[in-house]
């Protein structure tokens, strides 16, 4: 019987989510924040083999000086095998090394394609945007070529719509067939969608995102009231099996402490 | 085509005049900014967002003054703020025109209020990249090319507001994006050693400094330590950049700070984030506290020796220790309260 915790915070849920998706030995390209958590999660319970990469330019570190606050961070380099540059991180991801990206964005629609450049019309406002974003960073060059990516993002029915308002990094696109591979794409594009509220994937045929697990204490009519477009479902959807008190022990005293980004 | 900075033609001219020696570059801090960085230029941006940043080469742009400059950067999030905050303040003694770049940003602390004042009130020119293809744009021009083809950045909306081009790879057929050179007039870079010809280790991540110093047309660098150039020649597969592309060296301990600098200190989370704090209010109509900011912090200083002066000791101490202990080390340390 697994003792599972009933105390938990959504970032925690969506970080143990993340790490029970990471498959050992797998290469994954992170960004700052909540990523970070489920990579060293991951490492100390399924996955003591995942190879974490930075785009600043470090890999395979052990994230054991504290967590980064930035990519960039010298943290991120702690007990690495190799570290470069921005240009190698990205060669290796162009080459096929990284076979998972983890990326977010503001604004998500339903085959996966993100924005975090701006709100407001475009092209006609992009110079005076409604709010800017602070833009692209890695994310989308790890859309385009990690071999699948992993997307996180705050469920609210004003960030999952059926059309961005810019489309930042490249998911299934309009979800046409072969129309990352038109585009001159290589990687597969995103392959899980991880919220607080549910774990969700993209129908084989229309590429559109389905709802695979529902997290606790959520139905499918609970998520789909927060998702500003019509969420598939999966005929095998199931309930996402809550975190463990080990999972949260290890969030809390050991790898988050001072709560830099899983809040309680 | 619109080339800010230099035309690759134009660049190749002037690295081929250029005097190469082997001499003495160290300078001031006021005297490489008097000679390197002028109205109107494209501007090369070293570090990564808040790490290693060109802070010091930021404040003395600032208290010196230029018009119109262009910022080129992968991802950036002090010294853009710095720059752009300065202009917010005074737009006539200090001005960017455009930004070339793909994050403008503080991750774990947020957007940058500065990015947001100046775009949504239509004051810069923004073209937006990715960190890759900025990255692989300092390459192509490091390595003497007009272009260069990149698996990414193509297929969505990015590469409508940017100078790259799909085209057919006439190789293998399949859709590429190409992408053109970035030369800037000078590249602005914090290492943490060099020699005083201007050789440069890095340690850490080399982000795409060594990039942006081959592709500049000019290029300042600070430096943590002035090493004997001896020590470059003992290991000199350890140079990140090599001598004949630097124009400026200048010693300056702490220049990157509060920004992380790797192995000599952590970021200052206090100072940056009292910064951040300041922009912030800006954009929401509290003008006098960040002004108030400059005049302390960098117009009422003459260099950055009188800028880490008023970093209480404390703060500075603690952001040494943390960069070199372990998690369980750290733990021993009381962190400094603002």
């Amino acid at each position: 019987m697994t003792d599972y915790a009933t105390d938990y915070s959504r970032g925690e849920m969506i970080v143990t989510a993340g790490a029970r998706l990471l498959e050992n030995n797998k290469v994954i390209f992170a960004g700052t924040g909540l990523p970070m958590v489920g990579i060293t999660l991951a490492q100390l319970t399924n996955g003591p083999g995942i190879i974490p990469v930075f785009e600043a330019g470090a890999v395979g570190p052990t994230l054991d000086r504290s967590l980064p606050l930035s990519v960039g961070d010298s943290r991120t380099t702690s007990r690495a095998n190799y570290i470069q540059g921005l240009n190698s991180a990205f060669e290796l991801t162009q080459r096929g090394f990284i076979d998972v990206g983890f990326i977010g964005g503001a604004e998500i629609d339903p085959y996966g394609n993100l924005n975090s450049t701006m709100i407001g019309r475009f092209p006609e406002n992009y110079m005076k945007p409604v709010v800017r974003l602070p833009g692209s960073g890695g994310a989308g060059d790890m859309s385009c070529s990690c071999t699948y990516t992993i997307l996180i993002v705050q469920h609210e029915p004003r960030r999952f719509v059926e059309k961005l308002q810019y489309y930042t990094s490249i998911g299934h696109m309009d979800g046409s067939k072969g129309a990352r591979q038109k585009a001159g794409l290589q990687g597969k594009g995103p392959k899980r969608v991880i919220t607080s509220r549910a774990l969700m994937g993209f129908d084989d045929e229309t590429k559109r995102m389905k709802i695979l697990a529902t997290m606790p204490g959520e139905t499918v009519e609970s998520v789909q009231a927060v998702t500003g477009f019509d969420l598939m479902v999966d005929e095998d959807v199931y309930e996402f099996e809550p975190p463990t008190k080990e999972e949260i022990r290890l969030i809390r005293d050991v790898i988050d402490p001072t709560q830099i980004f899983c809040k309680r | 085509m619109l080339w800010t900075g230099l035309s690759p033609d134009e660049a190749r001219t002037y690295i081929e005049q250029k005097d190469k020696s082997k001499r003495d570059k160290r300078m001031t801090m006021t005297e490489a900014v008097q000679t390197f960085v002028k109205d109107g230029d494209n501007i090369g941006v070293g570090g990564f967002v808040n790490s290693r940043q060109p802070v010091a080469i930021a404040h003395e742009i600032i208290r010196q003054g230029r018009k119109d400059l262009i910022l080129s950067f992968q991802s950036a999030g002090l010294v853009p703020d710095y720059l752009l905050g300065a202009m917010a303040l005074e737009p006539e003694h200090l001005s960017v025109q455009r930004m070339e770049f793909a994050y403008c940003g503080h991750e774990y602390a947020g957007t940058s209020s500065m990015l947001r004042y100046m775009t949504e009130n239509e004051k810069i020119f923004i073209e937006d990249w990715t960190n890759f293809s900025m990255s692989a744009r300092f390459k192509a021009g490091s390595m003497g090319i007009p272009f260069i083809p990149i698996r990414s950045g193509q297929g969505g909306d990015i590469e409508k507001c940017n100078r790259s081009q799909t085209t057919q790879c006439p190789f293998s057929g399949r859709t590429i994006l190409l992408i053109p050179a970035c030369h800037p007039d000078v590249g602005i870079l914090h290492v943490q050693e060099a020699d005083l010809y201007g050789n440069c280790r890095i340690k850490g991540q080399t982000f795409t400094c060594p990039e942006i110093a081959m592709a500049s047309k000019n290029v300042i660098v600070t430096c943590d330590k002035l090493i004997d150039h001896d020590i470059i020649a003992m290991d000199p597969t350890r140079t990140s950049i090599p001598f004949f592309a630097v124009d400026a060296v200048v010693e300056l301990p702490l220049g990157s700070y509060p920004t992380v600098c790797h192995d000599i200190h952590y970021y200052d989370k206090i100072h940056l984030e009292h910064f951040k704090g300041l922009t912030d209010a800006f954009r929401k109509g509290d003008r006098d506290s960040l002004a108030a900011y400059y005049d302390a912090y960098i117009y009422g200083v003459a260099d950055t020796d009188q800028f880490i002066d008023k970093i209480p000791y404390n703060q500075l101490k603690y952001a040494r220790q943390i960069e070199s202990r372990n998690l369980e080390l750290q733990t021993h340390l009381t962190p400094p309260t603002a």
